[in-house]
């Protein structure tokens, strides 16, 4: 009997998951807007600033992250009466808080926490003057690889603030990191080294999330014209971001992709699949390839196609160059399946 | 001492079709078995004249460029490659329409237009008619068709021997744009078929087997048995060697083409009755030209059938 289907068995099946990284580098001139500023988007409602990889009028440009500020009711900015746009500065931190950081028991929002417990109640353990980063699912995907963090902030004058240059990273927290928040893995973020004192923010892995405190993007002429406390109080959150997106260096970070994946395990026996149905495979119904009756037939394989029972074509792999099948020869070809 | 080559197996990279896709979307996803095919080879390149050898007969075969997968289900794997467990044979069967010259007039195609004529109405068909008599190929009433022998056409095999069991196709599958039309029993023009299945671009697929009788015939009921080897071919069958098996059905338009034009106007044209020749008036027809394809299940071959749907210009009404 002639047949053109083999049908797979139980063990020609094989699923697999494999975690796949990509190194995102954002160049600072990037982000400091180097199309003119036409790569950052402002918004009437000033809460945030978005940073495209090209003029955002463009069809071409992708969105890479926003930029905001929040403050804490405990904060000296917040506190301060003649605080610009105060009620939206608190509006953040208590948007960013509550997803990231949760409530507590009596449903009160939890505030960012400089070491990842989030039960201390003592203030002074808590960032309450934080920078918002959140990076666009185009560039996390699945998540952010822990302990791929590489920040490098100008925390000198706002002439050169690259003068003196402090590096931020998550590190140690592919084997330390927290769990107690409801966005998922956290870790904390340390300047220079993970030892305590260190700590500038968080990072929420799975959200794509950093939360740094303002105070690392450095004090004296933090701002143009004032130094930081005076320019968190005096400016709007989209100004403050400017100041920020000027301060940035480099942001470098490993996304992570989950794979899952299904291998078709297209197990070619000898006596199988040597002969043809192309229409040039025959010469007035003789095979081409052969001489003589004796001589083995030969097919060359092109294509796999996977099928469902009634014989619909749900998936195609090609090979990248013809494959010689004859009865001397057997093969398996994985067909894998991505999902 | 080399290191041997331990690479047995090959990774392949799949992508899913229009219609893995849809399934997957319906979830309904599930695939159960594969085929392999060799769309891209054109076996006339095996050059066994090559004064260096065997080994360079394939050489072009095997630098042969291949393309990146089609998205389209009913476009891949259009030449699918056959497990057949004899190693011996030297001629493989084929399937060819029976429309010889000596044939009868029932199953002839249309040699003006060059594909069958499925006639969407009455005013059509009296159109295409002269003196009462539809034009050749025109599919109309209960002894038109189209009739398909599937064999060996080589007269090596003698057609009076028996062909090879595993070379006889006994199920035939029928593909048509399910927005033109469905497939019918040739010899009951109310008998129609219901689709096995309809994919995401229209596409039905009949499947009609051995067990069909009215559909598929074996030499007894072709009426093939006591012929002799000389006189089979071509008033007989299309096939000068053994004889395998014929598919014999028609086609009835669909109620879209009946009831509505818009189809004629988007992907048909118009053509003058005239152009079958003197005696047929000047009646403008529109049309859409279409192609039918038969598949033998188990052989794997197949073969594209040309189709013109006509509808007279401005007639309404159906057979």
């Amino acid at each position: 009997m002639a047949n053109t289907f083999k049908t797979f068995l139980a063990d020609d099946v094989a699923n697999t998951r494999t975690l796949l990284h990509e190194n995102i580098p954002i160049p600072g001139a990037l982000v400091s807007g180097s199309y003119n500023n036409k790569n950052i988007k402002n918004f009437t409602h000033k809460r945030f600033q978005s940073v495209y990889d090209y003029p955002y009028l463009s069809s071409s440009a992708n969105h890479i992250f926003d930029i905001s500020f929040g403050t804490s009711a405990d904060s000296t900015v917040y506190q301060d009466s003649s605080c610009v746009d105060k009620n939206k500065k608190i509006q953040m931190y208590n948007t960013m808080a509550q997803i990231l950081a949760g409530h507590d028991t009596t449903g009160n929002i939890l505030k960012f926490d400089v070491d990842g417990d989030l039960t201390e109640s003592d203030v002074n353990t808590k960032h309450d003057d934080c920078i918002f980063l959140s990076f666009s699912r185009l560039l996390v995907k699945d998540e952010i690889k822990k302990e791929s963090i590489n920040l490098e902030i100008g925390a000198d004058e706002y002439s050169n603030p690259s003068e003196t240059l402090v590096k931020v990273g998550d590190y140690g927290a592919a084997t330390n990191y927290h769990i107690n928040s409801p966005a998922g893995e956290y870790g904390i973020l340390y300047k220079d080294a993970a030892t305590s004192g260190n700590e500038v923010g968080l990072v929420f892995y799975q959200a794509g999330i950093m939360v740094l405190t303002a105070s690392v993007f450095g004090d004296t002429s933090f701002g143009p014209s004032n130094d930081r406390t005076e320019t968190l109080i005096q400016s709007d959150i989209q100004e403050i971001s400017d100041v920020i997106r000027h301060r940035i260096k480099n942001i470098q970070f490993n996304n992570t992709v989950e794979l899952n994946s299904t291998i078709y395990f297209c197990r070619i026996n000898h006596n199988e699949f040597n002969y043809s149905s192309n229409p040039t495979y025959l010469s007035d119904s003789k095979i081409r390839v052969k001489q003589d009756k004796t001589d083995e037939p030969v097919s060359y394989i092109t294509t796999v196609g996977l099928y469902s029972s009634n014989n619909e074509l749900l998936a195609v792999a090609k090979l990248s160059e013809p494959l010689k099948k004859t009865p001397q020869n057997s093969l398996i070809l994985r067909t894998r399946l991505d999902f | 001492m080399a290191f041997l080559d331990n690479s047995g197996d090959i990774l392949l990279d799949a992508v899913l079709t229009d219609a893995g896709r849809k399934r997957m979307a319906e979830g309904t996803f599930r695939i159960t078995k594969f085929a392999l095919a060799d769309d891209e080879i054109d076996y006339s390149l095996y050059n066994v004249d090559d004064s260096r050898g065997s080994a360079y007969y394939d050489l072009d075969i095997l630098s042969t460029p291949v393309l990146e997968a089609f998205t389209d289900n009913a476009a891949g794997l259009k030449s699918k490659l056959l497990s057949i467990t004899r190693t011996d044979l030297e001629y493989l069967p084929v399937m060819k329409i029976f429309d010889n010259a000596g044939n009868v007039q029932n199953s002839l195609m249309n040699e003006e237009l060059n594909s069958f004529i499925v006639p969407v109405n009455e005013d059509t068909l009296k159109i295409l008619s002269l003196n009462n008599r539809p034009a050749t190929g025109v599919l109309v009433g209960e002894s038109r068709r189209i009739s398909i022998d599937q064999g060996i056409d080589n007269t090596a095999k003698a057609f009076n021997s028996e062909i090879d069991a595993s070379l006889r196709e006994t199920q035939f599958i029928i593909e048509i744009d399910n927005r033109l039309g469905i497939i019918r029993q040739a010899s009951s023009k109310n008998t129609l078929l219901e689709a096995a299945y309809i994919d995401d671009d229209d596409i039905a697929s009949y499947i009609r087997t051995e067990n069909n009788t009215n559909f598929v015939l074996s030499r007894e009921s072709a009426n093939l048995a006591n012929i002799e080897t000389g006189d089979h071919y071509p008033s007989k069958t299309s096939l000068r060697g053994q004889f395998g098996s014929r598919l014999e059905f028609s086609i009835a338009p669909s109620t879209t083409l009946q009831d509505s034009d818009f189809l004629f106007e988007r992907i048909g044209g118009i053509f003058a009755a005239n152009v079958l020749g003197s005696g047929y008036t000047s009646d403008v027809i529109r049309y859409i030209d279409a192609t039918v394809r038969v598949i033998g299940a188990t052989t794997g071959y197949r073969i594209d059938i040309p189709v013109r749907f006509a509808k007279l210009k401005g007639s309404t009404g159906d057979l």
